[in-house]
């Protein structure tokens, strides 16, 4: 996969498109879509998001049509402006090992409409965690592999193993890239109230630029970096550490024109 | 929907926390449809309601905490938008209650809907206005008490503001209120502003801001 520029909008903060509102597409290499899981999720109740001036936690909880719903929305041409206009990159989970491979299924006849299918295997606000166990990844990983014949790309956390031992696994079962990393757990607590979430924003890029150094350094993968990349300094920055593209993610609330400033930098 | 800048006009002090700020910019908007504004203190963006003030473009901002304070003291404030589905009265003759913050959105109103406007505020408003306004929750409280029927009322100010108007005006007309919901993207991406209502899932910052209160409220 090449990406020209280098530059990836995230999935869930980029939602289904709704930033080409404010971004040219010519500055964005590939546009990842909301994550979509077996069945329709209505995500959590609110409060879902509280800021801060360097980090946001949110709580959405994946809310998505389901892939069925999905699949009528693609066959309707709801998205083909969309699909016409930038390159996307497909995300998924499931709520467990049979659901990831059932979307997996469903989407199958459809892959050829993107760049990249993006397995997301560390959200943290559900409560299945692929990465606690390397045997059932090891496992999940050549079955998503067997079923998909296209750019797979595996979204990793930090809470699990070490992030290189499961960057390794994911080569080894034969997947083309990495996303490094997700959000990870955290919490708030505003006055009487307290949120939970994940956590992301300026606050993780030095934890995911460890990250990208340690599985640069260890595998072959393709690696999107993602956490933390709020400027062209820091773009730069997970470029020298063996980034092959960057993902920008919850600076887009802040900032949506940073992404034709990285752009520009990196063309 | 665009990313622009906003050149401040004129810095209005409505009460010792209320501001109204206009624009030398323009943007075409419809009712009750905001920006998202960029503050050094968050890592998103804040909406605030468009409206006007004698023609200029113009938002309300009641300060609360440091980043509604960098907005007033900016000359020149990030924005994208205008966000939001605009609000389309039914027919008829209606009504808009509205706080001191929300006073550009409720003239702008007045101007397309010809409607009648009350205020309801804590303290006395530093500016004249020609609209009726009162002061403290029990003047409050009287003034919807006391309203005639209308074909619709409007409300916009703070969550229970707008729930105790909406259960003291439900009987006398069609009442929508503007929500508020915690926001991070104000264009529908990242499904952060979502609240229950009796139809399923809303998102305020496109299937609102305003919606009836009978969808949300018994």
């Amino acid at each position: 996969m090449e990406l020209k520029p280098p530059i990836v909008i995230a999935s869930g903060i980029g939602g289904m498109g709704e930033y080409l509102k404010l971004i040219e597409p010519k500055f964005i290499g590939a546009y990842t879509l909301k994550t979509i899981t077996f069945k329709p999720k209505k995500g959590n109740p609110p409060p879902r998001l509280i800021a801060t001036e360097n980090y946001l936690i949110n709580s959405i909880g994946l809310e998505n049509p389901g892939v069925e719903n999905f699949i009528e929305q693609l066959k309707s041409g709801q998205y083909d402006e969309l699909f016409e206009r930038v390159k996307i990159i497909f995300s998924f989970a499931g709520d467990n090992f049979e659901e990831y491979e059932q979307v997996a299924e469903k989407m199958a006849p459809f892959q050829n409409k993107f760049i990249a299918f993006e397995c997301n295997l560390s959200c943290p606000n559900v409560h299945f965690n692929p990465l606690s166990d390397l045997t059932t990844l090891k496992r999940l990983l050549s079955s998503l592999r067997r079923k998909l014949d296209i750019f797979l790309i595996a979204k990793l956390g930090i809470e699990g193993a070490f992030v290189e031992s499961i960057a390794k696994l994911v080569e080894l079962c034969g997947w083309d890239g990495v996303t490094l990393i997700n959000t990870i757990r955290a919490l708030h607590v505003d006055g009487e109230r307290i949120i939970k979430g994940g956590v992301s924003g300026p606050i993780l890029k030095p934890i995911a630029l460890r990250a990208v150094h340690e599985v640069r350094s260890k595998t072959k993968l393709y690696i999107i970096a993602s956490g933390g990349i709020a400027s062209e300094k820091d773009a730069e920055d997970f470029f020298k550490v063996g980034a092959n593209a960057v993902s920008v993610g919850t600076i887009l609330y802040k900032d949506p024109s940073i992404v034709e400033r990285i752009a520009k930098n990196f063309s | 929907m665009e990313n622009f800048s906003l050149t401040r006009d004129e810095l209005i002090q409505l009460t010792s926390d209320s501001f109204l700020i206009t624009f030398n910019e323009d943007l075409n908007f419809e009712p009750t449809q905001f920006i998202m504004i960029e503050t050094p203190t968050s890592i998103v963006r804040k909406p605030f309601g468009l409206g006007r003030w004698y023609g200029k473009l113009a938002i309300g901002v009641q300060v609360i905490g440091p980043g509604t304070k960098y907005i007033i003291e900016q000359r020149y404030l990030k924005a994208h938008g205008p966000c939001g589905k605009g609000f389309t009265p039914p027919s008829g003759k209606g009504a808009v209650i509205a706080t001191p913050a929300c006073l550009a959105i409720v003239f702008d109103m007045h101007r397309r809907f010809l409607c009648d406007v009350f205020i309801g505020s804590l303290e006395k408003l530093k500016i004249e206005v020609s609209f009726k306004t009162v002061l403290g929750d029990e003047e409050f409280v009287a003034l919807l008490k006391s309203l005639k029927a209308y074909d619709w009322f409007f409300v916009v100010g703070s969550d229970q503001m707008e729930k105790v108007s909406y259960n003291l005006l439900k009987d006398k007309g069609q009442v929508f209120v503007s929500l508020n919901e915690y926001m991070a993207c104000g264009v529908g991406a990242c499904r952060g502003c979502a609240i229950e209502t009796k139809h399923g899932l809303k998102h305020l910052c496109v299937d609102g801001p305003a919606l009836r209160g009978e969808e949300v409220w018994n």
